[in-house]
């Protein structure tokens, strides 16, 4: 099986160069990393991870704007440049308008953000994979941690219910905050996610690199 | 009174991890965070069903012991440790299997210890400054001159490698591999 992990920071915003995250990567049995930090073309060294055998090392943008007007004029313009768009819910604005765009590849829901029914419909049509994230997993102990549970487990009904694609992280910050696949497994397992399910989120961003990758003419047409 | 037939007793796993940390740990302190973890985790009878035991930990290597139908639940204790003895860690598991035998000869190497050396040697670059900490293969920790660069990781260092360091600095007078 080939599993990505994305949503990793490099630095400057994260502790670890690109590079450095690639062979931890790597080691713990990664096919890709795709690493997203809200500005991409400062990250240290970018060119460093390319010379790492054994893994694909992509990069993607995280969109993290004020508000609903900005998050369009930021992924327009993103769009072509990185195959992987990640958008953080940092407000109900926010989650509305990232599930209602096309061009939106994840939604990163954080510990306290609860998605709408509403804005699972529009995921649904415009088919926004999205994100839980796993680490309060293990940033988080006792009640802070349970908190977290319940609304993941909120989340997560919803999105069972209107059939949504799932995708998991553990959004390195650096080496230590990575963690296998089957770890990665084993905690979605204990947090709520059927295996079959969780297994499944695993393999998707290779498939939406995939197909961001595909160059389009037009609807229905590729450039091969 | 007959004890027990050993094909009676509960199957066990013996599952082997890397630590990763930035500073050595003892094993007292590793399997003493474990045990928070479970029963923080699963509570004291998710922790009773599945006694976990370090039975061997050396460098960088470790064993534990676990029953065979509580893996999962082991793979997640482990992978919520955080920190160790309030040293920033990470356990990683390498693989699982039925005899102490064989894990040992599938999962440590001969040579568990790490290699790493210390260095008083510094990195000067535009973007990033300070002391090397460690080096290990073509990894390097560095202690950088700005604490604010690992803030927000919960870091002390900084995790580079030789090949961010290629062509790094016009007045180097490094290795090949950057340093």
């Amino acid at each position: 099986m080939s599993f990505y992990l994305w949503g990793a920071k490099a630095l400057p915003e994260g502790s670890d160069s690109a590079s450095r995250l690639a062979l931890a990567a790597r080691d713990l049995g990664y096919k890709g990393l795709i690493i997203c930090s809200c500005e991409p073309l400062r990250v240290f060294r970018m060119q460093a991870s390319r010379q790492i055998k054994g893994i694909e090392v992509e990069y993607g943008a995280e969109v993290d704007v004020a508000n609903a007007r900005a998050l369009h004029s930021r992924l327009s313009a993103s769009r072509a440049a990185y195959p992987f768009l990640l958008v953080e819910a940092s407000s109900e604005e926010i989650i509305n308008a990232a599930c209602e765009s096309p061009n939106v590849d994840a939604l990163l829901l954080s510990a306290d953000r609860r998605l709408s029914i509403a804005a699972a419909r529009a995921a649904r049509q415009s088919q926004v994979a999205i994100g839980f994230d796993l680490s309060p997993f293990f940033r988080l102990r006792g009640s802070p941690r349970a908190r977290w549970l319940e609304a993941l487990r909120r989340n997560l009904g919803l999105a069972r219910k209107f059939d949504l694609l799932l995708i998991l992280t553990c959004r390195a910050r650096s080496r230590l905050d990575l963690r296998g696949p089957r770890e990665i497994l084993a905690m979605a397992e204990v947090a709520g996610f059927e295996p079959a399910e969780a297994e499944e989120a695993m393999q998707l961003p290779e498939r939406i690199l995939k197909e961001n990758k595909r160059r389009w003419l037009g609807p229905g047409v590729v450039l091969i | 009174m007959r004890s027990k037939l050993p094909v009676l007793f509960p199957k066990r796993r013996y599952v082997v991890f890397r630590l990763d940390s930035e500073e050595e740990v003892a094993s007292k302190d590793i399997i003493k965070e474990i045990h928070s973890v479970q029963a923080s985790l699963f509570g004291d009878i998710g922790a009773a069903r599945n006694r976990l035991k370090l039975i061997y930990h050396e460098g960088c290597f470790g064993m534990l012991r676990c029953r065979h139908d509580h893996l999962q639940q082991t793979r997640a204790t482990l992978a919520s440790v955080y920190a160790i003895g309030g040293v920033r860690a990470a356990l990683h598991i390498k693989g699982v299997a039925g005899t102490i035998k064989s894990a040992r000869e599938k999962y440590i190497p001969q040579l568990s210890r790490s290699g790493a050396e210390d260095d008083g040697r510094r990195i000067e670059l535009e973007e990033v400054s300070g002391c090397i900490v460690r080096i290990h293969g073509r990894k390097i920790d560095l202690c950088p001159d700005d604490p604010n660069r690992t803030r927000g990781s919960d870091t002390r260092y900084l995790g580079l490698t030789s090949f961010d360091l290629i062509g790094g600095h016009d007045d180097a007078d490094g290795t090949s591999d950057g340093l």
